[in-house]
């Protein structure tokens, strides 16, 4: 490829790398600025509390005065345990789906290829009087049974993945005698590694970027979640952006480094799916 | 004589595996499903007795101006967001599908905005944006040029908070678009290349066609996550200016958990499954005609 071909790429690459992450750099820069100066116009390049004494004082408000430690631990208890939960769930049904007969298999694939699409807010209300009738409303329960119980997605995964393991292995394990249980401990979980961590990742993060079931369900204001927590200091203290921001700083950090250090096993989930659908 | 086939299951083995996922489908799918629509013919506030309204939230909410605006946004916000999506979705896709450095980088510098939530996106863009302090206005105003009320505008809200959605999500679509890129063989182009044709005609007349059963796929997803948006229109908006940015989506919340309206608000529900379905099934209907997939 010649010079100028090169550059020609290069431009508008720059140029959307900058569109996509300055937001993101523009909202650290602002953790660090204090309240009177995140107001300043023209905007100081470097924030005032930078390399300074006090330099972690938003965070140390935002995380102390303001509770986000609390929350931040509850998101984690919540995503962790919805994507741990969705993993069992997906692995066993995949399994059942690629290697075992009865009836009625292709209606419940299909009920749960169609529900997909059916937006969560045509299943809410319901949903909400049942939580309701069991009592479990302002407790985690609501934010993770739904989706444990639910990960379409994920069936789907692992559907395609166990099928594609060469059929032999069943073979092997029922000459061994395994039953199907330690089929799918022994031999086939074991291979997953990839897959699992893909799942989990992917659940994870959708789990703690939910807020339709944390506003609905959680009163208590210790027991919320960062990204519901963001909404309600958003409405509360409306002038206060420099502590606003750096909870947003707060909340995206886990999934950032979760990103950053396992990016591939995301990328290469989401491009599995389409080239397999 | 019909042997009986060992199987090196036991007959109840696949109830076993399916249970969570049939208790689910149970209470928190098809369940939910049914009960919604039957809660749509009521009038109901989830604590007293339900009364029966046959049709009348469906008449309601056909003749109420106000159902038409969000109806209307929710379109608008489908459109331009499934629009934007796959546009630059193929374009980052087509930017990065080159044998140059630092494509690894640049992926995932595309990619970071899928990953945060929608919430600290919707805090992050309240700030650029806002109409005094925000790092956009100041420097469109420096440039001499008029910043425009993003958010406070009525007729503009709208079209910023689905642009923000595109920009959040564009890096999603752009990963399936570069699988798919990535399956079209060389070969292929290797050939039309040694036929004569140049670098348009062979995109044209190879990598598109060939790239028709992602480009199907991008748009039955986008199809779907297009009416998500209840996240970012509740951090930034929350329906407003003026119902301007109010869709089916967080309708529904509004109707059924600020006002209590859980009859009213299944019937929105079920309006908004009426459109999501509606346009699934003309994207698929559709596919015949110009998806193709032989080589």
């Amino acid at each position: 490829m010649n010079k100028r071909i090169k550059i020609l790429v290069y431009i508008p690459l720059v140029l959307v790398s900058i569109v996509m992450i300055f937001p993101f750099l523009w909202m650290v820069m602002n953790s660090f600025n204090s309240s009177a100066n995140v107001f300043s116009i023209p905007p100081k390049i470097v924030p005032d509390l930078f390399l300074k004494p006090g330099m972690f004082s938003n965070y140390v408000s935002v995380l102390g005065e303001f509770n986000f430690g609390r929350y931040t631990l509850n998101s984690f208890i919540v995503a962790g345990g919805s994507a741990l939960g969705q993993v069992v769930t997906c692995t066993l049904a995949g399994f059942a789906f690629a290697f075992m007969d009865f009836k009625g298999k292709n209606i419940i694939f299909a009920t749960i290829l169609v529900t997909i699409m059916v937006p969560v807010q045509v299943t809410i209300i319901p949903e909400f009087l049942l939580m309701m009738k069991l009592n479990w409303l302002d407790t985690y329960a609501p934010l993770i049974v739904p989706s444990v119980l639910i990960g379409s997605f994920g069936t789907f995964m692992f559907k395609e993945f166990f099928e594609s393991i060469p059929k032999t292995m069943i073979d092997a394990g029922s000459i061994d005698g395994a039953g199907s249980f330690r089929m799918y401990f022994n031999l086939y979980l074991p291979q997953s590694h990839a897959q699992l961590a893909t799942l989990f990742i992917i659940a994870f993060m959708n789990n703690w970027n939910d807020l339709l079931r944390p506003i609905l369900y959680i009163n208590t204001e210790k027991l919320q979640t960062v990204t519901m927590a963001l909404t309600q200091f958003q409405s509360q203290y409306t002038a206060k952006w420099n502590l606003l921001l750096t909870g947003g700083v707060l909340s995206i950090i886990p999934l950032l480094i979760i990103y950053i250090s396992l990016q591939r096993f995301i990328i290469q989930g989401i491009a599995s799916t389409g080239t397999k659908g | 004589m019909k042997r009986k086939q060992l199987s090196w299951y036991k007959k109840q083995d696949p109830w076993l595996f399916l249970f969570p996922t049939i208790v689910g489908l149970i209470f928190f799918r098809v369940g939910p499903i049914i009960s919604s629509f039957l809660i749509s013919f009521t009038d109901w506030d989830i604590l007293r007795d339900a009364r029966f309204l046959a049709l009348d939230n469906y008449k309601e909410l056909f003749t109420s101006s106000a159902f038409y605006q969000v109806f209307g946004n929710t379109l608008a916000f489908s459109f331009i967001y499934v629009c934007g999506v796959t546009i630059f979705g193929l374009l980052l896709a087509l930017l990065l599908n080159q044998k140059l450095k630092g494509m690894k980088f640049f992926r995932s510098a595309f990619y970071t905005p899928v990953v945060t939530s929608a919430v600290a996106v919707g805090i992050i863009w309240t700030w650029i944006l806002s109409p005094k302090y925000g790092i956009l206005t100041i420097v469109l105003t420096k440039m001499g040029l008029d910043s425009p009320y993003w958010l406070g505008d009525p007729s503009l809200a709208l079209f910023t908070v689905a642009l923000i959605q595109v920009w959040k999500m564009s890096g999603y679509y752009m990963i399936l678009f570069l699988a798919g890129l990535q399956n079209i063989p060389e070969s292929l182009k290797e050939a039309a290349r040694i036929d004569g044709a140049g670098k348009f005609k062979t995109f044209t007349k190879i990598t598109l066609p060939l790239l028709t059963p992602t480009t199907f796929f991008v748009l039955s997803i986008s199809i779907i996550d297009s009416f998500k948006n209840f996240e970012l229109i509740y951090a930034m908006t929350r329906g407003g200016p003026q119902n301007s940015t109010n869709t089916l989506v967080y309708d529904v919340y509004l109707n059924a958990f600020v006002y209590y309206r859980m009859g009213y608000s299944s019937a929105l529900a079920y309006v908004l499954l009426f459109i999501v379905g509606l346009l699934t099934a003309f994207n698929f209907y559709g596919k015949k005609r110009w998806v193709q997939y032989q080589y």
